[in-house]
């Protein structure tokens, strides 16, 4: 909001310069910056509205502060021309939205020109001088912070009502928008129409212009939610909307006409008649205990009360003994708290000395989760991966694609309500999206590009959203695939996860090569899965991490180092290309023998001389036992009966 | 045999040996001289019988002194060929390492794990929230009505779903109907979520991804990520807030910054307070970074609203505390000089292995 420094410098006379009340504003009221010359920026914040968007509450401020003499230009009434408010009424019919309402009737006024001084005040915060009256209006706004508005009363017909619009009634407004209003709208009308949106714009019809003689000023509070939402709902935002959206008080009615009929009468030459007042609930005083002791409680520093007695006077407060009485347009003074916070910022936090805080000692802990979460990042930087962090929102067409492992296929895409564009208009369901790209985006400048991600994907299951976080892990790189499946092993273990299967799946989505998929799954429960990328050489995985914290097992036993030495045995054979790995080296293990260690495959390849549809596989099986050295017949044994069992379930060329 | 034939032989050997280039020369050399059957100085102990015993007495030790000499001459010219031949092949020690491919941290990641380990170490505990909100625990709750202007300070993006949460609020023992959802604007609905579970005294910080509705530039995205906190007890004071914010901040940016409280509005703490800390660039001389001011705003704080605590199911004034909240980007940005918020969501990897 924009001010101007020479005005509040006339309501707030003193020796200080514009810098010097740029800085001390920061540091005790609102962030301010000097715009150069007469103009200043003053962030008033949302809830000091009623007493400090306006010229008097900065001066006021100001005052306090340099601890000046305050001369405040609203407090003096009028001299009034008429002792009578003349021949109109006013008629509140909704004072849940309109709580009072003041107009004056005035006669005599000749529409001249806006004085220098007044213009220059418009100018420097950025209003368009538009005629002596209007002006007057705008200017009393800034100055005292209440939006008024002028009637050409000769077009105004019988009085003034304040009452929700009829369904279907139309207005145009003076900068000549037209709108057909509904019964949620507050008007103010005449005897036949409405003239003004009540607290947002005026109406054409009742125009002041330069021939006008009579006025009818009008100044009002309303009620600020309904004016936020009307002003949103029409499209038609306006300095007085802005005003009246914020919790203004009643009690600045009566200065903004105050002050706006005194000018009148030295600028245009008015006469006035008195204001009619329809107030039905005046604003009560609010009365706070007021306890020094309170406040040391909260700011943790000694606060005095003749000390904090003498900050809040300069402010307007009033102390009575133990009582404090809240200036009105203090709204946003409550409680206990905001006094404390006045004292607080008038001291200036600078003096505050910092106070270590006496508490018992606790264990201080982290979510399962965010320590589960660390624990893979360290793990996958050490193996070459490195992490991104893509958008939450995607297109559209990003989801729906990932296999139907962690997102559910009954799930639905969950949709912005007001989204931005096309391309951020829906919540993620997977992180593959994300990976893919940077897969993509990252190969021009690298030989190979490994990526992982942790974040939250979402879904709308049977109506209720499903919010997961998913560790998701891409690769472009020859045999990715494999090297995302060894790694995803590697990971499991240091995780605690023991017992985990992978099992083939066929899918038919998006990113992955047909029947280049494998579930992962602890006891049944599918967490996740890998797969072999279909649009670039790579491989790419996706892990519920809830799930699989559920599952993990941080305890870890020590198993005794072997003390005698194993034996490895090679066993090559053709088989059938369509047998998978995965069944021999079950078997393998699972042929009913004691003494195997580990069994893995070693060598594999495929050529025209093995004939179209074979393969040479070479599996090395280690023995061990861990009581004694094993013999060369032991061996053979186990090694015969292995053999067998491969035999006999599958059609085998031994070599 | 006279002994000139032996010292004849030991120079003929010891000059053989020498001149040798080659391990194969050297083997074929030691079967010369005394290979089992052939060599010449076997041949000659093999002769050995035939002399009388004072010759016997006198060639013999001669002998095993030369078989001796012959077999460490050859030992030593083998070593010293090794030797010769680990030196021509000696590795280049000044070429570059090799570089081993290993993975990066993202550095929100680096800065958020800094963060929790400073408040970790001032114990403070860690823990997190879902990004999909309710209106009550992103807004109603935190002392932001609908229709306020207050709720213009964070711009939202609605969800479009038929997921209506009932919303209870301990306030009036009733429930009432804050449902729509949202993509949380900020991490303080954390501080109602953990309220509603725990009981006074604690000390928490809640990292975490929120969204705004807003256009991007170099300092603004649609997604980031904030850093909040909250201390409640029975005693806890603005003065305590300064202590820890200000010890924070040493720690966070391992120098004796100043830091500087300025008054603020957020609704959900009353007073409320804006953060500076000593521009960490310039020293608070004034530069660039910080626009020559000499500080540098990066915290909203402020002592916690009695209406969230009542929200929360706390009695009026049971307990007083602080909450503040911070950007993890701009404290980033600050710590790494990036100058462009839009490079922590770029997925480029240029920028990633840098940290």
């Amino acid at each position: 909001m924009k001010f101007s420094f020479s005005l509040i410098k006339r309501i707030a006379p003193g020796s200080y310069g514009k810098e010097e009340l740029v800085e001390r504003l920061n540091l005790h009221s609102f962030e301010a910056v000097d715009l150069g010359g007469d103009v200043l920026e003053i962030a008033v914040t949302p809830n000091r509205f009623a007493d400090a968007a306006s010229h008097i509450g900065i001066a006021r401020e100001a005052a306090a502060i340099f601890n000046l003499p305050f001369s405040d230009p609203a407090e003096k009434a009028p001299k009034y021309a008429y002792r009578d408010q003349g021949v109109f009424r006013v008629n509140i019919k909704n004072s849940k939205l309109c709580r009072r309402y003041m107009a004056a009737y005035v006669d005599g006024v000749s529409v001249k020109k806006t004085p220098e001084w007044m213009k220059g005040v418009l100018e420097s915060c950025g209003l368009r001088s538009i005629n002596a009256v209007v002006d007057i209006m705008n200017y009393v706004m800034l100055e005292v912070g209440q939006p008024l508005h002028a009637f050409d009363a000769e077009k105004v017909s019988g009085g003034l009502t304040v009452r929700n619009a009829k369904k279907g009634e139309k207005i145009e407004t003076i900068d000549n928008q037209k709108f057909t209003l509904d019964s949620d709208v507050l008007v103010i009308a005449d005897a036949d129409k409405p003239l003004a949106i009540a607290g947002i714009k005026g109406g054409k019809s009742s125009e002041v212009t330069l021939g006008t003689k009579h006025l009818l000023v009008e100044a009002a509070h309303f009620d600020s939610t309904h004016i936020y939402a009307t002003s949103r709902r029409l499209g038609l935002q306006t300095d007085a909307s802005a005003r009246f959206a914020h919790a203004l008080s009643p009690a600045l009615v009566e200065r903004g006409m105050n002050r706006a009929l005194q000018l009148l009468q030295e600028i245009v030459g008015a006469k006035a008649h008195r204001p009619a007042d329809d107030y039905p609930r005046p604003q009560s005083k609010e009365i706070l205990p007021f306890s020094a002791t309170a406040m040391q409680r909260l700011l943790g520093e000694h606060v005095t009360a003749d000390g904090a007695a003498r900050l809040l006077k300069k402010l307007g407060f009033a102390i009575r003994g133990k009582k404090i009485e809240v200036p009105l347009v203090r709204t946003d003074v409550s409680d206990v708290e905001d006094i404390a916070e006045e004292v607080a910022r008038m001291k200036g936090y600078a003096a505050l000395t910092a106070q270590p805080p006496h508490v018992a000692l606790g264990v201080a802990s982290e979510d399962e989760l965010i320590e589960f979460k660390d624990q893979i990042r360290d793990f996958l930087t050490g193996v070459g991966y490195s992490e991104t962090y893509n958008y939450s929102l995607v297109a559209e067409s990003d989801c729906s694609r990932s296999p139907a492992i962690i997102r559910s296929r009954d799930g639905k895409v969950i949709h912005l309500a007001n989204p931005m564009s096309a391309e951020i208009a829906v919540l993620r369901d997977s992180l593959a999206a994300g990976l893919v790209k940077n897969l993509k985006s990252n190969k021009r400048f690298f030989d190979a590009v490994r990526v992982f991600e942790i974040g939250h994907v979402f879904q709308e299951l049977q109506g209720k959203v499903s919010e997961k976080t998913v560790l998701g892990m891409a690769i472009a790189a020859p045999e990715g695939f494999f090297e995302v499946k060894g790694i995803v092993d590697m990971l499991l273990k240091r995780l605690g996860v023991t017992d985990y299967t992978l099992a083939p799946f066929d899918n038919a989505d998006g990113y992955l090569k047909p029947l280049g998929a494998l579930t992962i799954e602890i006891g049944r429960k599918s967490v996740g899965y890998i797969g072999s990328l279909a649009s670039l050489e790579g491989g790419l995985m996706e892990l519920d991490l809830g799930m699989l914290l559920a599952e993990t097992d941080e305890e870890r036993e020590y198993a005794p180092i072997a003390k005698y030495p194993a034996i490895e045995r090679d066993l090559s054979f053709l088989v059938d290309q369509s047998v998978r790995v995965g069944e021999i080296l079950a078997l393998m293990q699972g042929a009913g023998v004691h003494l195997v260690e580990d069994v893995d495959l070693v060598d594999w390849y495929q050529d025209e001389k093995l004939g179209d549809h074979m393969k040479s596989l070479t599996f090395r099986i280690v023995f061990r036992a861990d009581d004694r050295t094993l013999t060369d017949a032991e061996v053979d044994k186990e090694m015969a009966a292995i053999t067998k069992a491969v035999v006999d379930k599958f059609d085998v060329e031994l070599r | 045999m006279q002994k000139q034939d032996i010292a004849h032989l030991a120079q003929e050997a010891k000059k053989s040996i020498q001149s040798a280039k080659t391990a194969a020369e050297l083997e074929a050399l030691r079967v010369r001289f005394i290979g089992r059957k052939d060599g010449e100085v076997t041949k000659l102990m093999k002769q050995l019988p035939a002399l009388s015993v004072e010759d016997r007495r006198t060639v013999g030790p001669a002998l095993n002194a030369l078989k001796n000499e012959v077999e460490q001459l050859l030992t030593a010219r083998v070593k010293d060929l090794a030797d010769e031949a680990d030196r021509r092949q000696a590795i280049d020690v000044t070429m570059p390492g090799k570089k081993v491919a290993t993975g990066h941290l993202h550095p929100l990641t680096l800065v958020e794990r800094e963060i929790r380990d400073v408040f970790k170490a001032m114990n403070f505990s860690v823990v997190e929230g879902p990004e999909v909100e309710s209106e009550h625990y992103n807004f109603d709750a935190l002392n932001i009505p609908a229709n306020h202007p207050a709720r213009d300070m964070w711009d939202t993006f609605w969800l479009a779903t038929s997921d209506k949460r009932q919303a209870t609020s301990k306030k009036n023992n009733m429930s009432h109907v804050a449902d729509r959802l949202l993509l949380r604007t900020h991490t303080s609905p954390v501080q109602i979520r953990y309220m509603e579970q725990h009981q006074p005294p604690f000390q928490i910080v809640v990292p975490g991804r929120v969204f705004r509705y807003e256009a991007t530039d170099a300092s603004h995205e649609i997604n980031f990520y904030q850093v909040e906190g909250l201390m409640v007890g029975k005693d806890v004071t603005l003065a305590n807030f300064k202590f820890v914010i200000g010890e924070f901040f040493k720690r966070l940016f391992k120098k004796d910054v100043s830091i500087r409280l300025r008054p603020s509005y957020f609704p959900f703490v009353e007073p409320g307070l804006d953060v500076d800390v000593e521009c960490v660039k310039c020293g608070g001389k004034g530069c660039n970074i910080c626009k020559d001011s000499g500080w540098l705003e990066v915290m909203g704080a402020g002592m916690v609203h009695p209406h969230v605590f009542e929200a929360a199911g706390y009695g009026p004034h049971e307990y007083q505390g602080f909450a503040f909240g911070l950007g993890l980007e701009r404290i980033a940005m600050i710590k790494y000089n990036i100058p462009d918020i839009r490079l922590f969501y770029s997925g480029d990897l240029r920028f990633i292995k840098q940290f």
